[in-house]
């Protein structure tokens, strides 16, 4: 960037001098052509020197990466959407795939799902923020919380799905627990009407610790005579919680809210594959199950992408609207 | 009636031994401008976030007028702070920082407008209303805190080094503005430094802290004419008073053979050995033949209408720096000896072991 400027400048100021900032002895164009054509045309576009190409090389790498690594495969992914699979491999079948998904019972299950997921977002980072709030105010015995509260996230999901099988199995620890309170036993992941939320469920359990410290760690940014003057300002803990401390650590909440929801949207496949499989009845697919199933079980791998161009557009529409939003809720006007 | 009353007011912070603040008794008059000085970690923050409720008080009490206050939260304490980093909250307005108080007490919409630009005016805010922190300087900011405080009316303030962020000049000027407003407010107010020449300059009386420990209040003359003990006599006044070890002889002290006049009063208080203290300001030069005090030269700091000779007293065994004023221009070289003199009555004395002033 910088060294494309200079070259600008080169052109349109004093050649002599500018050129040795530039620091390209190579580039020679002589002294009086470069006077006459600043004379002829000054505010022309300048042309393309040494200067003004070495910063586009430079830059190349990064960029070849990106798009090499990136942008093709997704491209690649999106018109293989629409191609179709088994005879008609290869051959394009325009939105046919799309078509097939959306009468598909089982994805329709899926992004219902991922409405939930949705609806459920708002628990997954306030659980984290409220226990970061604590922690950051200092409750007895934080330390030890801290560390307890970062625990699972150590853990894989595929261990985590094990432990709560056994611990929702319809005779399991949990059923044993609500008989002894004299509630019915819930059948935690054969129902499907329960199935997702207990999935949802245990999905944050295992993952709010990342989100925690990602909190602790804007709390670690807060500035604490900022506490002092909400004190001695009369607020009380809800208030200065949302008049001081939310606003400060906006940044920290948009953050939270994007990663987590990415988190659920392509995290869960551990935690369904171990756990339910997408049962009972389908009740519990995802996006990222339904991809792998139609894609390694079911060999349609361009449906399969078709699903992932699904998946990938309600992220991108996911994300920006909650930076929107957030950006409005958590800054006060 | 708001006056401020600390009694036996002490802050010990957990997983310390010694208190923060030790046994404070300190009576704030209502509409006093007090100012805490002291070194730094002396407890002066300590003691005034005890008085806004930011601190626990480990014993003892303070009453804010007729209230005991010692236990209750700072919203219910009716005082208003100004920090050192000013603590402005970043995402509001100058003027929503200015009314966030107000709108905690549930104060209507039009009187928080009203009483903000009130405040605005009187302190030449106007112009900034709409801004956010970030976009002003550090005087406007600072005026900012101020108003933040004025506008809630509160029984105290309470300012915790409100200067030490700007320059030297703005700090100058806005120790008057603050004086001033102060005392067109009338509320009394509490006011902590670690400078004291703001301290001098700003307090109705000033409060000299040391370790905790409260060593004298007093007017700011008092301070400077009477310092109860040898750590307000060298921490009160720029450039220092000049401390030097002396022995009493039959109504006079010795310092290294030369006889220095004192108080006789004074001398007859001794009992051990004493500390002579001098003001630059007390001491006279006196001409070649007569006794004095002989002081090498080191550095003449020539202010124009008089000038400090920096030097050191040339007495065998322990010499000591002395500072003494003289008439401007009078053109003192450096590695001169000049002898000095002074008045018994300008010759404060403390007793070596105490630090205690022996003065009447
Ligand atoms: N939160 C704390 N925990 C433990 N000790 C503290 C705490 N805050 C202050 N202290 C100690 O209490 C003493 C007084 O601190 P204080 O902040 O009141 O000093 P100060 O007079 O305001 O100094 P300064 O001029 O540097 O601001 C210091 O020795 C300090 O180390
Ligand atoms: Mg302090």
């Amino acid at each position: 960037m910088n060294t494309s400027r200079l070259g600008t400048r080169t052109d349109a100021g004093d050649p002599g001098s500018a050129r040795v900032p530039g620091g390209t002895p190579g580039a020679t164009t002589p002294p009086s052509t470069r006077t006459g054509q600043r004379a002829a045309g000054s505010g022309r576009r300048p042309r393309w020197t040494e200067d003004r190409v070495v910063p586009y090389l430079l830059v190349l790498p990064a960029v070849l990466i990106v798009v090499l690594l990136r942008i093709v495969p997704l491209v690649m992914g999106a018109n293989f959407s629409f191609t179709g699979d088994g005879d008609a491999n290869g051959a394009w079948v325009g939105l046919d795939n799309y078509r097939t998904l959306w009468d598909d019972e089982v994805f329709r299950t899926a992004m219902k799902n991922v409405g939930l997921l949705l609806l459920a977002l708002p628990v997954a980072v306030a659980i984290p923020g409220l226990l970061a709030t604590f922690l950051f105010l200092k409750v007895p015995g934080y330390r030890l919380y801290r560390s307890v509260y970062f625990f699972p996230v150590v853990l894989s999901p595929v261990i985590i799905g094990a432990i709560f099988n056994v611990v929702l199995s319809f005779d399991g620890p949990a059923n044993q627990l609500l008989e002894k309170v004299g509630i019915e036993p819930i059948d935690w992941l054969g129902d499907s009407t329960y199935a997702m939320f207990t999935v949802i469920g245990v999905h944050i359990w295992a993952t709010f610790g990342m989100a925690l410290v990602i909190f602790m760690a804007g709390f670690a940014t807060v500035d604490q005579s900022l506490l002092d003057a909400a004190r001695s300002d009369g607020a009380n803990l809800r208030q200065t919680v949302w008049h001081v401390i939310i606003p400060e650590l906006s940044q920290t909440i948009q953050f939270v809210f994007v990663t987590t929801m990415i988190g659920m949207l392509t995290g869960m496949f551990g935690l369904l594959y171990i756990m339910t499989g997408g049962g009972p009845g389908g009740a519990t697919y995802l996006p990222e199950l339904y991809i792998w199933t139609q894609q390694g079980q079911m060999n349609r791998p361009a449906l399969a992408s078709a699903a992932s161009m699904v998946l990938f557009v309600l992220m991108l529409v996911v994300g920006f609207a909650q930076l929107r939003l957030l950006k409005r809720a958590t800054k006060e006007s | 009636m708001t006056a401020v009353t600390y009694e036996k007011a002490q802050r010990l912070y957990p997983g310390s031994t010694t208190p923060a603040v030790d046994a404070l008794d300190l009576e704030i008059r209502d509409g006093e401008f007090m100012v805490l000085v002291g070194p730094s970690g002396c407890g002066k923050s300590t003691s005034l976030r005890m008085l806004a409720g930011l601190e626990e008080v480990t014993s003892g009490s303070i009453r804010i007028g007729d209230r005991d206050v010692t236990h209750l939260p700072p919203k219910d304490r009716d005082i208003a702070m100004v920090f050192q980093n000013y603590a402005l909250y970043p995402h509001m307005t100058v003027a929503e920082n200015m009314a966030f108080a107000l709108k905690m007490a549930g104060v209507g919409k039009e009187e928080r407008a009203a009483r903000v630009k009130e405040a605005a005016a009187l302190l030449d805010l106007d112009a900034y209303l709409d801004r956010k922190p970030k976009a002003l300087s550090g005087g406007q900011r600072q005026r900012v805190a101020m108003g933040r405080a004025i506008v809630r009316q509160p029984q105290v303030f309470c300012m915790d080094e409100p200067l030490s962020n700007l320059d030297a000049k703005l700090r100058v000027s806005t120790r008057t503005q603050i004086a001033a407003l102060q005392q067109r407010l009338g509320i009394t107010t509490v006011y902590v430094t670690h400078d004291q020449v703001e301290a001098m300059t700003m307090g109705d009386r000033v409060a000299v802290l040391k370790d905790g420990v409260l060593q004298q209040v007093d007017t700011p003359l008092a301070l400077y004419d009477k310092p109860a003990n040898l750590f307000v006599a060298g921490f009160i006044g720029s450039p220092a008073m000049n401390l030097i070890e002396g022995e009493l002889r039959e109504g006079h002290a010795v310092v290294g053979g030369h006889e220095i006049p004192v108080d006789r009063a004074a001398a007859a208080a001794a009992t051990g050995p004493v500390t002579l203290g001098v003001r630059p300001e007390a001491f006279r030069v006196v001409g070649e033949g007569q006794d004095g005090l002989p002081v090498k030269v080191t550095l003449v700091e020539e202010l124009g209408a008089d000038a400090y000779v920096y030097g050191t007293s040339g007495v065998e065994g322990t010499p000591s720096n002395v500072v003494v004023r003289v008439p401007g221009q009078v053109g003192h070289q450096k590695g001169s000896t000049i002898r000095v003199t002074t008045d018994p009555t300008a010759v404060h004395l403390f007793d070596n072991a105490t630090g205690r002033r022996l003065n009447p």
